[in-house]
């Protein structure tokens, strides 16, 4: 009797371990198939009038993404009443979570996505072709044209619905300090080697950066890389350029002669946002390096005395003055083609796009989107001087790069990332960059 | 007790659960990372085989070697660290004579029951370049060795270690000491009438009779330094570049920020034997000890 006791017992307790692992009822579709299958929505946009609970992985972490996703969240509770948003906050962990969820096939209905991901997804099958939903929506129609490089993939399918503009990475400075220390905005390589040394004179950080954010350090170095030749380190990130060439490694030259002259703060590659713009804000700093996002934030915070310059020009090299790093690349909302409500989600991922442009032109001051916006919606303050300065110039600029979440190449991301930080740091030479980058574009060109 | 050891079927039917968790939650997961090194996979799609050829490219690769050499300076820290100062502030909290040793044994096991992100900030913040108390600290004293700590490529891994040092000494300091619980008091008596003094007595009675523990404490030591993760991930991302990667930072890039998993699998299959060569070693090593001080 003992015996049959504990064997019922082990058994029920083997059971109970087992239910665990157990799928349940509610559970999403079968991790995809292993052989790239791309679905497409059907043509119609979906009407499903039923209550629907879509999953949505999004950026939700300060006001330049809660302020447009709140309301574009409004918005869809207005027109499609049906429909709820289950939000799943993104987290910066260079998509871990979302590859994750890809290889358990738990992807969210709508995910953020940007273009590295959008490759492998494409390879695994865990995003949808979203080129139909984008003229049955009338997505493209309201799309300016300059966005289309932000729109259309390679492959010229359409993968994803940005939800912002061509961004551009800008170096703001503070007006106040550059007038309180008679320093010249540098708009040249030695105007900029004087400031910092009259900065460093009187105790003020030339420039505040992140660095402890490697994005920043690639934007950095590639800002150099742009005085030298226009495309950046684009022309990296595709293998058509080595390292070792005379524009890339004048630019690892060039911020590492920066750097020892003491361009940034001791310890820049530890400091993070907060502390590096709180340094800008306070007055600390003179100069301050982010994407063009940053205009709102600063214009509230310093007012007339924030600003932009273009980047300075290096000797023999002035026709590169207008060339700008950042821009864009495809990415925003894309749609799980294993979703059970893939043509609904498509549409609605549109639709949050379209909103959240809206909202950042009435909100977070920012004419330059990825979708026209009505001209009965008028911003809620009028635009920062920056931004108005920024819509002016434009038609100036003669190029743009990519920020380091856009390239397409993740084996060159890494790489840039990591050996852009190093840069940073004194004792890292430009030979050791542009060796460590050789190797690895040859195993990409492999 | 002899019949029931007998019954064979008994035995495997109540080993059975444990097993089956342990087989699916540990050793199908190690089989499956051993198996997906020898091929080229995004983490999602079936993926190539390639044979050895991400081994061949691990072994041609510096950052290996940096991970590597990163990984066994971190454990070379924390050990000697820890087991050191575990093992001094140990015997003095043993000691009838301390006054408040209640409070000290807390004290001391306190930061072990922190989270990891709350100790990584609080060390952040003591390294910080400008406004740090550690450069604060030389400052003070007059002294000029202000230092990046975070920032320096060959002393950020130093710093990131001391960080784990500090935090989990409580945790061998509390092995330490249940250890030297365990010893009957007798043979310290005993001791004392043979005339040893207190070192006397610690390093001929002590520390023999610690030996298991001491094996311990060196495992999770050293097999923690190298496999260390958490430390650099929060406060360094790997950084300077990539000055302070450790096998297991190296085998994450691969996965996670290059998407090249076949690769990161490698790195783990090192860091899998290079954690079961050490748990050899030692229990080599111990074996010898005991069987010669047994001889």
């Amino acid at each position: 009797m003992k015996k049959i006791t504990s064997l019922l017992l082990v058994f029920m307790l083997l059971i109970g371990m087992l239910a665990g692992c157990a799928k349940t009822e509610t559970e999403t579709p079968d991790a995809p198939a292993e052989t790239p299958v791309v679905s497409e929505p059907a043509v119609e946009p979906a009407v499903e009038d039923e209550p629907v609970t879509l999953r949505i992985y999004a950026q939700y972490s300060d006001d330049d993404t809660k302020v447009p996703y709140d309301y574009a969240v409004e918005q869809l509770a207005i027109d499609y009443p049906n429909v709820t948003l289950e939000l799943d906050i993104q987290a910066q962990d260079d998509g871990q979570k979302l590859q994750t969820y890809a290889a358990t096939g738990n992807l969210p209905d709508i995910f953020q996505v940007g273009l590295s991901q959008i490759e492998t997804f494409k390879e695994s099958g865990n995003i949808m072709i979203l080129d139909d939903a984008a003229k049955s929506t009338g997505f493209l129609d309201r799309a300016h044209p300059s966005a289309e490089n932000i729109i259309y993939n390679e492959d010229g399918h359409i993968y994803a619905f940005p939800y912002a503009g061509n961004e551009l990475v800008l170096w703001y400075y503070n007006k106040a300090l550059f007038e309180e220390y008679d320093v010249k905005v540098p708009e040249t390589y030695e105007e900029l080697l004087t400031a910092i040394e009259v900065f460093n004179a009187n105790d003020i950080v030339p420039m505040s950066i992140f660095a402890k954010e490697k994005w920043i350090t690639t934007a950095m170095y590639d800002v150099f890389a742009t005085r030298f030749d226009p495309a950046g380190i684009t022309k990296l990130d595709t293998g058509e350029s080595k390292a070792s060439e005379e524009a890339f490694t004048k630019a690892a030259e060039t911020l590492n002669e920066l750097v020892n002259a003491g361009m940034f703060a001791d310890g820049a590659t530890n400091t993070n946002y907060d502390q590096a713009a709180a340094l800008f804000y306070e007055g600390k700093a003179a100069m301050f390096l982010n994407g063009q996002w940053e205009i709102a934030g600063s214009a509230e915070k310093l007012g007339e005395n924030a600003d932009w310059m273009w980047y300075p020009v290096m000797p023999g090299y002035e026709d590169n003055k207008y060339a700008l790093s950042g821009g864009g690349a495809p990415g925003g909302y894309a749609v799980n083609p294993n979703s059970e409500h893939k043509e609904l989600a498509a549409e609605v991922a549109a639709y949050l796009s379209e909103k959240y442009c809206e909202a950042k032109y009435m909100y977070r001051g920012n004419p330059i989107l990825a979708v026209k916006v009505d001209e009965s919606i008028k911003p809620e303050t009028p635009f920062p001087t920056m931004m108005q300065k920024l819509d002016t110039e434009m038609g100036n600029i003669t190029s743009t790069t990519k920020f380091a979440w856009g390239l397409s190449n993740p084996l060159f991301k890494v790489a840039i990332e990591d050996q852009s930080q190093f840069l940073m740091t004194k004792d890292y030479t430009p030979v050791e960059f542009v060796e460590e980058l050789d190797k690895v574009i040859e195993r990409m060109n492999q | 007790m002899k019949k029931f050891y007998g019954n064979k079927l008994a035995i495997a039917v109540f080993t059975l659960p444990a097993l089956s968790l342990f087989s699916i939650m540990v050793f199908y997961p190690i089989i499956q990372v051993f198996y997906k090194s020898f091929f080229k996979w995004n983490g999602l799609s079936a993926g190539t085989f390639i044979g050895i050829d991400n081994y061949l490219r691990l072994f041609d690769d510096k950052l290996f070697y940096l991970s590597n050499k990163n990984g066994f300076i971190f454990a070379a820290v924390i050990t000697v660290f820890q087991i050191s100062v575990a093992t001094i502030l140990a015997l003095a909290v043993s000691s009838v004579k301390l006054r408040g040793r209640n409070v000290f044994r807390i004290v001391y096991f306190i930061p072990v029951v922190l989270s990891v992100t709350v100790v990584s900030q609080l060390w952040l913040s003591i390294y910080n370049a400008d406004t740090g108390l550690l450069n604060k600290f030389f400052e003070l004293i007059g002294s000029s060795y202000r230092q990046n700590w975070l920032s320096d490529r060959d002393k950020a891994i130093f710093a990131i270690a001391v960080v784990n040092a500090w935090q989990w000494m409580g945790y061998q300091f509390a092995l330490i000491l249940a250890g030297i619980k365990s010893i009957p008091t007798s043979y310290y008596e005993a001791a004392q009438i043979d005339g040893a003094s207190p070192v006397q007595a610690h390093m001929k009675i002590t520390m023999p009779l610690l030996a298991e523990t001491y094996k311990f404490c060196l495992l999770i030591s050293v097999t923690g330094g190298i496999k260390a993760f958490t430390e650099m991930f929060i406060m360094t991302s790997g950084g300077p570049g990539n000055s302070s990667y450790t096998l297991t930072y190296m085998m994450y890039s691969s996965a996670f920020r290059s998407g090249e998993f076949g690769y990161g699998l490698a790195a783990a299959t090192i860091l899998v034997l290079e954690c079961l060569i050490a748990i050899l070693v030692f229990n080599r090593v111990f074996k010898t000890e005991n069987t010669s001080e047994g001889a």
